[in-house]
């Protein structure tokens, strides 16, 4: 019998899904949580295992594969924190402030990036962001359609972008 | 896919808006389409620095709201001198101490308590608390539990989860409504009996209101 072999690009699964499941770590664990990153290295180390012995059989894309991995490992590793903690600390409340303002540097330039953006742009990040408030009541604030608020807001980070990259 | 119509997600998902589904479907697509992870991160590193570095920031746009409301407050003023003004003011706080601090407590008043047919509260001293959601039993935990919002401003609302009397889980919010972490809800089985209240602070640190304790189960699988 022919067995379809399933070729995967391991070094893929670093470069292309480390940030992924690094995102969806520290989301669920909080960066303040000191063992993230261990749980990141075992997620992708077990995800590496479980292809080479061929348990990826290509019956949904490599990116569910891996998604379940970490999903299933997240859900355990809280497990594991509630037996030793009887209230297991609660993650922090998004943004974390520990979080990621890491580059210190590109987060200064975004902050000098965003002082010179047009009172247009700003207040919508003002209000949406900082404040908080949803898209119909930052439209509500500026006299503007919902539909708006989000062109703006998409159109101040194509700009920032731009504004950081120069 | 470059425009990928999950990309309108991004922002509730980052600020945790989604309902489980809805957030569970969406981290799935992530991992799957690097359009939306690249641009997720991206937002994500903006809102991390709009939050962390705002007042700094948006200094102007602080001003600008100062500055309307003194445009308002000049119109209002230039109908008495200062000095009416301030005989005025000195009177109208004697009036609204009487009112509000020496008369209430004047007389004892005994909360009322009453369970009301459709939702769970305790009435205290005209103020309520109405828990919307959950108020029956569930198959699976909720992760939104919502409440009806005091018409006051600056409340502190704090949620408190019970099993059998115990405290599991407790969160301050300025909301009207929580979402239950992931962790909190791993911590909650099928077939335990929970409860949750609420109860909402002034900023000065009063309890001003607490509604009713609302017993709810997670029903065991057939």
């Amino acid at each position: 019998m022919r067995k379809n072999k399933i070729e995967i690009n391991l070094e893929e699964i670093h470069t292309k899904y480390r940030p992924i499941v690094s995102f969806r770590v520290r989301k669920s664990l909080g960066s303040f949580t000191p063992d993230w990153e261990d749980v990141v290295n075992e997620i992708i180390i077990n995800v590496i295992e479980k292809i080479k012995k061929g348990e990826f059989r290509g019956e949904s894309s490599i990116g569910t594969f891996i998604f379940t991995i970490t999903s299933r490992r997240i859900i355990d590793h809280i497990r594991q924190k509630s037996k030793v903690l009887k209230h297991a600390p609660e993650p922090v409340a998004y943004p974390d402030p520990h979080l990621q303002v890491e580059n210190k540097e590109r987060a200064e330039l975004m902050a000098e990036a965003i002082r010179k953006l047009k009172p247009k742009y700003r207040e919508v990040l003002y209000l949406y962001y900082y404040k908080e408030l949803s898209r119909e009541e930052v439209a509500q604030k500026l006299g503007i359609t919902s539909r708006r608020v989000s062109e703006r807001v998409n159109y101040s980070q194509k700009l920032l972008k731009k504004l950081i990259t120069k | 896919m470059k425009n990928c119509n999950s990309k309108v997600q991004i922002d509730d998902y980052l600020f945790n808006r989604l309902d489980e589904d809805k957030k569970e479907e969406f981290e799935k697509h992530y991992f799957n389409c690097p359009s939306c992870f690249n641009k997720m991160a991206e937002r994500n590193e903006l809102i991390a620095v709009v939050k962390s570095k705002g007042q700094t920031i948006f200094k102007d746009e602080y001003i600008a709201e100062a500055a309307k409301g003194e445009t308002w407050l000049e119109k209002i003023t230039s109908f008495l001198t200062p000095r009416q003004w301030a005989l005025s003011t000195v009177s109208a706080a004697l009036l609204l101490v009487a009112i509000f601090y020496v008369i209430p407590n004047l007389k004892t008043t005994t909360p009322q308590f009453y369970i009301n047919e459709d939702a769970f509260t305790v009435r205290t001293a005209n103020n309520k608390i109405t828990l919307i959601s959950p108020i029956i039993d569930r198959k699976t935990v909720q992760s939104k539990f919502e409440w009806v919002k005091l018409e006051r401003e600056n409340i502190e609302y704090i949620v408190y989860i019970y099993n059998n009397g115990d405290t599991l889980w407790s969160k301050t919010t300025k909301e009207n409504f929580i979402v239950l972490p992931e962790h909190v809800k791993l911590l909650m089985t099928a077939g335990e009996k929970y409860s949750w209240q609420v109860k909402a602070f002034s900023p000065e640190g009063t309890i001003i209101s607490l509604s009713g304790k609302v017993r709810f189960k997670i029903q065991k699988s057939e």
